[in-house]
């Protein structure tokens, strides 16, 4: 039942590289390139994302519906 | 050990399927929600067998008994607080679980993607039963709207709707065996997500690419044993701190008041998870119309595999499609905002145009889409 290792793909010829741990530099650029590509990644996204439409419609329609809940005004205008 | 644990057939299966499962090595955090999910029907069962041993699902007493439960059961109120507040986690899971799904094209493993529409059914279920135990106004009042709808079905309706109650209203019978329905159906979730599992291990898990990538598998321990700990961590701490810090923040205040079928509360509506579903129903006004549409805006996904027109899986190289899946996560949550607000100008008619949007993206744009996609990017 289910998938097995050594039984998934036909590998061949696979050679692999690594570097020691301790050659490693973990937090390269981690300011000066990492803060600049958080920015890049959001706005790349964010107006694909962000529910904008909903939010113009939420406000719009509670800004109408609250507009019809209102009395008209000329209504009481001689009342004292 | 490595053999015992390879070869008995009992420990063999927990092995095949959390230790040694070969695991993409790039799956991202949005595959965390399975493991969630098993989370939370685990501790919904069992906080769930604690809060039935001192319910009573008799209609004189089930109000108080849950009061007792809150007041005199030692840590009850922990126990009520987790349990109502854990279908909250339990939907918001399910939810982007599914949308995960939709999103990286893993309802093409259709065996694993239908039983999980099942699943999500049964889940819907089992909440709706849940609510109405502890009698209050809203459980009662939300009970006779929702059992009422069946009603709509011609010629058998009204004695089907009456045949579930067990009365001619909802009553003490229809109390009791929906607690009988309660105890039953998590169990029976249990059992179907067994199969969800055998399933999505026959083919393993879909990752972010949507492309196949068994040359480059991991085993699920330690990596993804540990990244379902740290999501079981950040779920149960959310969980506990709603529970804790603002246990009725989505609850409903008229479930604070015994059930009374003289008194009509001004304002039924479901919990939050069902209000998108709510709102496409009442954006329907013929009943029967409007019963169908709520039926279909689950059992749609049941027809998302067999429109699936584009030549890639995955949303992740499409940015037309992602455009199209976010405004439908955006129409689901125009669906249930207006699901919670009265039937008044202009929620009606924003309430029919998401609806009808909602059908038409998973109906007709998304296929269309994908078609042209294939187009202009190869």
């Amino acid at each position: 039942m289910g998938r097995h290792f050594g039984d998934l793909a036909k590998i061949r010829h696979i050679v692999t590289y690594s570097l020691s741990p301790f050659e490693q530099r973990a937090f390269t650029n981690f300011f000066s390139k990492g803060i600049p590509n958080v920015w890049r990644r959001f706005s790349g996204s964010f107006f694909k994302v962000a529910p904008l439409l909903t939010y113009l419609i939420y406000t719009w329609g509670n800004s109408v519906h609250e507009q019809s809940m209102r009395k008209n005004p000329a209504d009481y205008a001689n009342d004292e | 050990m490595a053999n015992l644990r390879k070869t008995h057939p009992l420990i063999k299966i927990a092995n095949d399927s959390l230790i040694d499962l070969p695991t993409p090595s790039n799956i991202s955090a949005w595959w965390n929600f399975g493991s969630l999910l098993g989370l939370c029907l685990i501790s919904q069962i069992i906080t769930g067998l604690f809060l039935a041993m001192h319910y009573t699902s008799d209609i004189s007493t089930a109000f108080s008994s849950v009061v007792h439960i809150c007041r005199d059961v030692n840590y009850g109120w922990l126990i009520r607080n987790i349990h109502a507040n854990g279908a909250s986690f339990f939907f918001i899971c399910i939810y982007l679980h599914v949308g995960r799904g939709l999103y990286y094209g893993s309802y093409l493993y259709k065996e694993t993607w239908n039983l999980g529409v099942i699943l999500l059914l049964l889940l819907m279920m089992t909440a709706f039963v849940g609510y109405v135990l502890p009698w209050g106004q809203m459980s009662f009042w939300g009970a006779t709207v929702i059992t009422n709808l069946l009603s709509a079905i011609p010629y058998i309706g009204n004695n089907l709707v009456q045949w579930i109650w067990g009365d001619f209203s909802v009553n003490n019978a229809t109390l009791t065996r929906f607690f009988a329905f309660h105890f039953l159906l998590p169990f029976i979730i249990l059992a179907t997500t067994m199969i969800h599992l055998i399933f999505l291990h026959e083919t393993g898990s879909n990752n972010p690419t949507g492309i196949t990538t068994d040359s480059d598998k991991i085993t699920f321990h330690p990596y993804f044993s540990y990244k379902d700990l740290l999501g079981f961590a950040i779920l149960i701490m959310l969980l506990v701190s709603l529970s804790l810090f603002a246990p009725n923040l989505l609850g409903d205040p008229e479930n604070f008041t015994p059930a009374n079928p003289l008194v009509t509360p001004p304002h039924i509506k479901p919990e939050w998870y069902f209000l998108f579903a709510y709102a496409i129903l009442r954006s329907i006004p013929n009943k029967l119309g409007g019963v169908i549409a709520l039926f279909a805006s689950i059992l749609v996904l049941f027809c998302v595999p067999l429109l699936h027109t584009s030549k890639q899986r995955s949303l992740t190289f499409r940015p037309l499609g992602q455009v199209l899946f976010w405004l439908l996560v955006g129409d689901i949550i125009t669906l249930t905002w207006i699901g919670g607000m009265p039937v008044e100008h202009p929620y009606i008619i924003i309430g029919q145009i998401a609806s009808l949007i909602y059908f038409m993206i998973l109906l007709i744009f998304m296929p269309a889409l994908n078609l042209y996609e294939n187009k202009i990017w190869w």
